[in-house]
């Protein structure tokens, strides 16, 4: 059989990242880890962690079980793999957080917690890698997303392989010489690999359809595509193989990775003219919050580069790194993440429910599952929050920053309440919400029509 | 033996943004027995090709200067039923699915109207009835609601890449 179904356990994904946001929201406005604590400090790390496993590729996997199908119009592989592999990354990262705090010696080191966290996360990052690899693997020609999100999964490839390596080292089970130069010095590039290449260039794949879809603007195959696909995809691969090589023969790190962020730079520039072009050819002049919002971010990632360009020629990168980490991950990612989750959010659901009844049954409009003045003010608290959070870490206000955490909790758990509505389908008008044959969804599960 | 060609140019229609194919049909239910169709358009029609296959058209096509086409579409002698054309497989392979009786333009519709509307119109069609529709992608969503509910389809991209079409037969998906 063509064509997509449901992914079963992309809701349950979304929970959980929704609540490992709120997690990490809560550390930093506690002001536990960064900047209070060092950047490489035990405390930074779980938050770190957190987020980028707990938060963004729980996101990014949810979405994917979802996405990729659709992209390569081929069903995915297995639709019953994803519930252990959440199982497994959850475990790990669970695992992790515990390893990181025995380093800080707040947990007692007697359990191999770093050991399990690589066997765990390694397991669960590879099923999510074959489920998805298959689902490509299935399908007779790649479109352009699809290519950007193969070079995203190979990323994340290297990111997980890389952790396992530097929790080995770190938990005292490896003492192989290489390892060790690799977890003193590698972890710059266990970061591009997991935030430049596993979920920027991911997220850059999938924006180029998912604005495409709801603005009615058309597919881009440009050759400016072609070259930020291709550019950005040295970057990644120079930063990456180049760095690993420069760390074991002792060469020039900060060299390679300043010529691989040249490469990523000109890349991003050229998916920022593409995105602007989307936005100018689109065929609906008024568009959903989704894509508005959408646009915050791809502003916040203009920001980053600007940042970055400012930094590197003042030499003050190095001093404001975690400045640069932090609009990066929340203005970028997890604003784009946010944004995007709630247009899928209302379209599944929709589907879910009323897909089985069209035409047989008088059904709602994806759009009437939601509420947009509503939802919206939560996402300005929200980027308003991340952009003065931001601004604090630069300025080294950390209490105005741990104010600017609070208020981005507050936000998520605004935008979180939207979403679990349109899952309940609490907003849609009672006479229409349950038409005769209609299943109400499940709030964590959603029934496919697999066949 | 000459053919007599009725002529219809649609490239005004479509450089308008219209849908020409009801303008093609009436065209071709006025032709008399024998009569063959002179047909200009600004893109290869494919689809047409297998429709008017089952109507007993052979086509003949060719680019004209600054991208254009013309396409002759002559009454073959056998019976359509019984053709099988080698040289133009989609044609055989939808030649033995009735005309549409119905065309959906759903290009410009966001998502997932287009999809909507097309299971609502195939509910109210007859078992057997063919609907045609214009898409601006592969519907990944219809497909398996299609199959679920009984439906064949034929579906792919036109010559110019941008338009999907799809062929839906209700309630055929037990002989497709």
């Amino acid at each position: 059989m063509f064509g997509a179904s449901l992914s079963r356990w992309s809701m349950s994904y979304f929970a959980a990242a929704l609540l490992s946001l709120a997690a990490a929201e809560i550390l930093m406005a506690l002001g536990y880890g960064y900047p209070q604590a060092a950047l490489q400090a035990p405390e930074t790390l779980v938050l770190v962690h957190v987020v980028a496993i707990g938060w963004l590729s729980l996101l990014m996997c949810g979405a994917l079980f979802q996405f990729v199908p659709v992209l390569v119009a081929q069903p995915l592989h297995s639709n019953t793999l994803p519930a252990p592999t959440l199982v497994l990354l959850v475990a790990g990262l669970a695992s992790l957080i515990l390893g990181f705090l025995q380093l800080a010696g707040q947990v007692d080191p007697a359990l191999p917690f770093f050991a399990f966290a690589g066997a765990l996360l390694g397991a669960g990052f590879a099923l999510a890698l074959w489920n998805l690899g298959r689902t490509l693997w299935a399908a007779q020609t790649l479109p352009m997303p699809a290519q950007f999100v193969v070079v995203g999964l190979a990323s994340v490839g290297a990111t997980v392989a890389l952790g396992i390596i530097f929790a080995l080292v770190l938990g005292g089970v490896a003492t192989y010489g290489p390892f060790v130069e690799l977890t003193a010095t590698g972890l710059p590039l266990h970061v591009v690999a997991g935030l430049g290449g596993w979920l920027t260039f991911t997220a850059i794949g999938v924006s180029y359809r998912l604005l495409a879809m709801f603005m009615l603007a058309p597919e881009l195959e440009r050759r400016s595509t072609k070259a930020a696909l291709y550019l950005g995809t040295a970057a990644l691969a120079l930063a990456f193989v180049g760095g690993v090589l420069a760390v074991l023969l002792r060469g020039n790190l900060a060299f390679v990775l300043l010529a691989a962020a040249g490469l990523g730079l000109v890349a991003l520039a050229l998916y920022g003219a593409d995105v602007v072009h989307l936005y100018r050819a689109r065929k609906r002049p008024r568009i959903e919050l989704n894509s508005r919002m959408a646009a915050f971010a791809l502003a916040s990632l203009a920001a980053c580069v600007v940042l970055i360009v400012v930094l590197l020629a003042l030499g003050r990168l190095t001093d404001h790194v975690g400045a640069v980490v932090f609009l990066v991950v929340f203005g970028w990612l997890s604003g784009l993440g946010l944004a995007q989750l709630y247009k899928i959010v209302a379209f599944l659901t929709w589907l879910e429910c009323y897909g089985p009844v069209i035409g047989k049954a008088q059904t709602p409009r994806v759009q009437d599952l939601v509420v947009e003045p509503r939802a919206i003010k939560w996402f300005g608290l929200y980027f308003i929050a991340v952009w003065a959070g931001t601004l604090a870490l630069i300025a080294g206000y950390p209490p105005a920053f741990q104010a600017c955490a609070a208020a981005m909790l507050i936000a998520t758990g605004g935008i979180a309440a939207q979403l679990a509505r349109t899952r309940r389908l609490s907003d849609v008008a009672a006479a229409l919400r349950l038409p005769q044959g209609a299943k109400r969804p499940g709030l964590l599960f959603s029934h496919s029509h697999q066949t | 033996m000459t053919i007599e060609f009725a002529e219809i140019d649609v490239r005004p229609t479509l450089r308008a943004g219209g849908e020409p194919f009801e303008e093609i049909m009436k065209a071709v239910n006025t032709l008399a027995p024998g009569q063959g169709l002179r047909l200009l358009a600004t893109f290869k029609p494919v689809p047409l090709f297998s429709v008017l296959g089952a109507k007993g058209y052979g086509h003949e096509e060719r680019e004209l200067e600054g991208g254009d086409w013309e396409v002759l579409f002559r009454p073959t002698s056998a019976a359509p039923a019984a053709q099988a054309r080698p040289s133009a497989a989609q044609a055989a392979d939808a030649a033995d699915w009735p005309e549409p009786v119905q065309h959906l333009d759903n290009r410009d519709l966001d998502p997932p109207e287009p999809m909507v509307r097309i299971l609502a119109a195939t509910e109210a069609m007859a078992k057997g009835e063919v609907l045609s529709a214009l898409l601006c992608r592969e519907p990944t969503f219809l497909l398996p609601e299609l199959a679920k509910r009984g439906h064949a389809w034929r579906g792919g991209f036109e010559p110019d890449g941008k338009s999907y079409q799809i062929l839906v037969r209700v309630g055929a998906a037990a002989q497709a």
